[in-house]
């Protein structure tokens, strides 16, 4: 025991801040008990009293400076990623950090004016940290495994007490907002990017209640959220705790006061409409759509909005990206006004009809299942005039060319609903389709029929010039053998003409004589 | 076309006309038939003919082929006792053999694709079963006489009196029309009880042994008030004049002699006709109104892939956190955090609304990002 003292700076540390915060009326032995002796003791005797302590007079002048000591106790560090190091330390700091939660949790009067800053700096020592670098640097948060962090006996226990803090009835914001400053509100946002999804839990619903109760810090930390967003989206791609900060951006937005400030509505065009962008997007699509199915319930005229960004960035080569998107337009559409939906019918169901035609068959699915939800199809029922050509030319061609089965029966069943919606205009679209179709078709034979016209075209004219060519070489040869042949001359005149030669021969003659 | 040609034709079908028609007893039970009793209704007949129109739509088929299966359907549910679960068996049955007669072999859809389509819970050998069952009993053999043979015949006739008129008469439009018409079983069957008084000018079928006084429609009278009709629509006086000669034209050829006025046997009455054209023009605004009905798609079965079912509302999960009302002293707290910021007024969304007091939002380098971008 003695020897493990020995060249560790952290228990002379430890020792000496101990050792420092000697008062005046301090009951016996207890500050012994902190010593290095205290090392060895598991739950002493001031650690009971902080839990248990009732009375009203000197006890609780005790129990607040006890309670500031174990603050100080606490800020000290311990290094877990070598696991054999300092155990005794590493358990009475996880006793003591267990002490201070229950004593939050539990008793009444315990949060008085020096505490704050105490908490605070012991709060802050331990969780502000320069996050480590990834060991895998190509993390995909989807598939792998997170690289858990090591402190977390501690850091949860941290975590736990700062929750309480904040949660205590004693908890007074006006106090607290001397301490948990922008530059303390900085930092933790700093800390979602933690891979660890334990502590962003914790983050989460810290950063919540210190939302709910901090009002002077609402702008900023809403304009920290902005630019931590922003920064994801357009210059790294790279953060842990988008899905979180959406989550309680979404109670936030829940509560918003009508009218919408141009603020919030701006915030949604830019920063999460962009969001969709994302390549990670599953893992926070969830709460990304919550967020904005919330925006559209509080504000109908933000619809146009939303549904236009979401076709601008309508993913062109990702499936799965496809398939989150149309579930997040059957949400939207599951709560949109018929008046917002007239405006934005035309386009969204062009995007519509182009994800029926998709060879990839959840895409074409989940597209084609729209027509199973009552309220859009009573949306599509009122406004079938103009819906039904848009999608007609696709279904029906479709049926007859997809590979998927299940996507035809679903393909009848959309024809089927439309048909009973509005027979003639069914109809007449059917027989456009077909004479559309047989226009197709004429034009299809005209062009092969073209193409084979100038085919026989270019043979003839091959023949004829290969014609000539034989032609031309027997005069220059008759020339080239000269006279002697002349008597010769009345057969060889008869056989002056050309033999008909076969056009196979023709064909192989290189002689083209352009 | 020889217009002689044609009126003959139109006559030998006429003749026939008969021998397809349903047996009208049949079918007034199925008009009288209870909802709650066990029988076939009239409801549950035309809802199975509007299924054989989708089927016939979603496969491509032909008219032709719609009208027949219709044809057989009635003839068969005229004739037979059906419960009402072998229904659809019976209705798929009778489009495959119309279409096996009507369509080309690489346009017929084999009879497996034909269940799982139409969501049927039979197999494919229940279906052939079926097929030769209606065969047998109608002792099919061949392409019966429809309403649809009358309508292209009329087409015809029509198109040759007036020939420049060949664009606005559209057969596929009467084509549809009747596909409407027929979804109904009032246009298989006159309605019942109506009475023949001896002033009435008498609409007499001498039909072999059977009731002189029946009122069947037939399918020539179906397809003439169709055309009427649609003359009617297009306003044109001269091609109603030709659908009068047609309506009078019989009964001149076969050589009757006015003073005997003894009923003719293809005589159709002027009232006969006026009263179906009615009934026929009602049924035609039902379907040419915009106004549309309600689905009633429960009916149809949405099967998905396991992957994409798995999907469906999964992330439909109630948020955790407690929401967090906006009030509007927010701001009156806020401490300014004193960033050198640019406005953003010029792109906003909303500027009567007016910014908020914390002022500008967007850093200046994002923000010219964001624009290249």
């Amino acid at each position: 025991m003695e020897g493990e003292d020995q060249g560790s700076p952290i228990f002379i540390r430890f020792d000496s801040i101990v050792k420092g915060t000697d008062g005046p009326g301090e009951p016996r032995g207890d500050e012994r008990g902190l010593g290095v002796e205290g090392l060895q003791a598991p739950s002493t005797p001031a650690a009971s009293r902080l839990v248990q302590c009732n009375e009203p007079d000197a006890p609780v002048a005790e129990l607040h400076d006890l309670f500031c000591k174990k603050l100080q106790q606490c800020c000290v560090l311990f290094d877990f990623l070598d696991c054999v190091a300092d155990l005794k330390g590493k358990e009475i700091k996880r006793a003591a950090l267990n002490e201070l939660v229950e004593s939050v949790a539990t008793s009444r009067g315990v949060l008085i004016e020096p505490l704050y800053p105490e908490a605070i700096k012991m709060i802050s020592v331990n969780i502000f940290r320069t996050l480590p670098p990834s060991e895998n640097p190509e993390f995909d948060p989807e598939e792998d495994e997170p690289t858990l962090e090591a402190s977390w006996p501690h850091l949860q226990l941290v975590y736990e007490f700062f929750l309480r803090f904040l949660e205590s009835p004693d908890f007074q914001p006006s106090m607290a907002k001397r301490y948990i400053d922008q530059k303390f509100v900085l930092q933790l946002l700093e800390l979602f990017d933690s891979e660890d999804p334990r502590e962003r839990e914790y983050l989460k619903t810290i950063l919540h209640r210190v939302y709910g109760k901090l009002l002077g810090l609402r702008a900023y930390i809403r304009k920290q959220i902005n630019n931590i967003f922003l920064r994801f989206i357009y210059e790294t791609e790279h953060f842990n705790g988008v899905a979180e900060l959406l989550e309680i951006l979404g109670s936030i937005i829940n509560g918003f006061a009508l009218p919408l400030k141009a603020e919030h509505k701006q915030f949604l065009v830019r920063v999460l409409i962009p969001l969709h962008t994302a390549k990670s997007l599953s893992i926070f699509h969830a709460q990304l759509a919550y967020c904005v199915v919330q925006f559209m319930e509080k504000d109908a005229t933000v619809t146009e909005y939303i549904i236009r960004g979401l076709l601008k960035y309508w993913p062109k080569t990702c499936t799965q990206k496809e398939v989150m998107f149309l579930g997040e337009i059957e949400e939207i559409l599951d709560v949109i006004e018929p008046s917002q939906f007239i405006r934005i019918q035309e386009p969204l169901f062009k995007q519509i009809a182009a994800c029926i035609s998709s060879p990839h068959f959840q895409v074409a699915e989940r597209a084609l299942y729209f027509w199973n939800n009552e309220y859009i199809l009573s949306l599509i029922e009122e406004n079938c005039q103009v819906i039904l050509p848009l999608v007609f030319a696709t279904l029906y061609r479709v049926s007859k060319e997809h590979w998927n089965q299940t996507i035809v029966s679903l393909i009848y069943n959309v024809l089927k609903t439309f048909m009973e919606m509005n027979s003639k205009l069914f109809d007449d679209l059917t027989a456009s389709y077909k004479v559309e179709k047989q226009k197709e078709m004429k034009r299809e034979r005209e062009r092969t029929d073209l193409w084979r016209g100038l085919e026989e075209y270019q043979e003839r004219r091959m023949q004829m010039l290969t014609e000539a060519a034989r032609n031309q070489r027997n005069l220059q040869e008759r020339g080239e053998r000269g006279d002697p042949l002349n008597p010769s001359s009345p057969q060889t005149a008869q056989s002056d003409q050309p033999e008909p030669k076969p056009s196979g021969a023709s064909t192989g003659a290189g002689e083209s004589a352009t | 076309m020889d217009a002689v040609r044609l009126m003959k034709e139109l006559r030998v079908n006429y003749e026939q006309e008969e021998d397809f028609l349903p047996r009208e007893a049949g079918l007034n039970l199925i008009v009288s038939a209870q909802q709650t009793g066990g029988q076939i209704t009239a409801r549950s007949r035309d809802v199975t003919v509007e299924d054989l129109w989708s089927l016939t739509s979603f496969f491509g088929y032909s008219t032709q082929s719609f009208v027949q299966a219709v044809s057989l359907l009635d003839r068969f549910l005229a004739m037979m006792r059906v419960q009402p679960k072998h229904l659809s068996c019976v209705s798929l049955s009778c489009l495959h053999l119309a279409a096996r007669v009507t369509e080309e072999e690489c346009d017929l859809t084999p009879a497996d694709e034909l269940i799982r389509i139409g969501q049927c819970r039979f197999t494919v050998s229940d279906l052939g079963r079926m097929e030769k069952i209606v065969a047998e009993k109608l002792r099919f053999k061949s392409k019966a006489v429809t309403a649809l043979t009358f309508l292209q015949l009329y087409h015809q006739i029509t198109l040759t009196h007036a020939t420049y008129r060949k664009e606005t008469l559209s057969l596929e439009k009467l084509e549809a029309q009747l596909k409407a018409c027929l979804c109904r079983i009032a246009f298989s069957k006159a309605k019942v009880g109506r009475a023949v008084g001896p002033a009435e000018p008498l609409w007499v079928r001498p039909h072999r042994g059977s009731d002189p006084a029946r009122l069947s429609l037939q399918p020539s009278v179906l397809a003439l008030a169709l055309l009427r009709q649609e003359m009617k629509s297009l306003q044109s006086e001269d091609m109603l004049e030709i659908a009068f000669h047609i309506q009078r034209h019989l009964k001149e050829s076969l050589g009757f002699n006015p003073p005997f006025n003894p009923p003719s046997r293809f005589q159709i009455p002027d009232a006969e006709l006026q009263r179906w054209s009615e009934r026929v023009a009602r049924c035609l605004s039902d379907y040419a109104s915009p106004k549309c009905s309600k689905p009633n798609h429960r009916k149809l079965q949405w099967i998905v892939s396991r992957r994409t079912a798995q999907n469906l509302h999964s992330h439909r999960s109630v948020p955790e956190l407690p929401t967090i009302p906006e009030g509007c002293w927010d701001e009156s707290e806020s401490e300014d955090s004193g960033e050198d910021v640019m406005s953003s007024g010029d792109e906003s969304l909303c500027s009567s609304l007016g910014s908020d007091a914390e002022g500008p939002f967007f850093p200046l380098h994002l923000r010219r990002q964001y624009l290249a971008a």
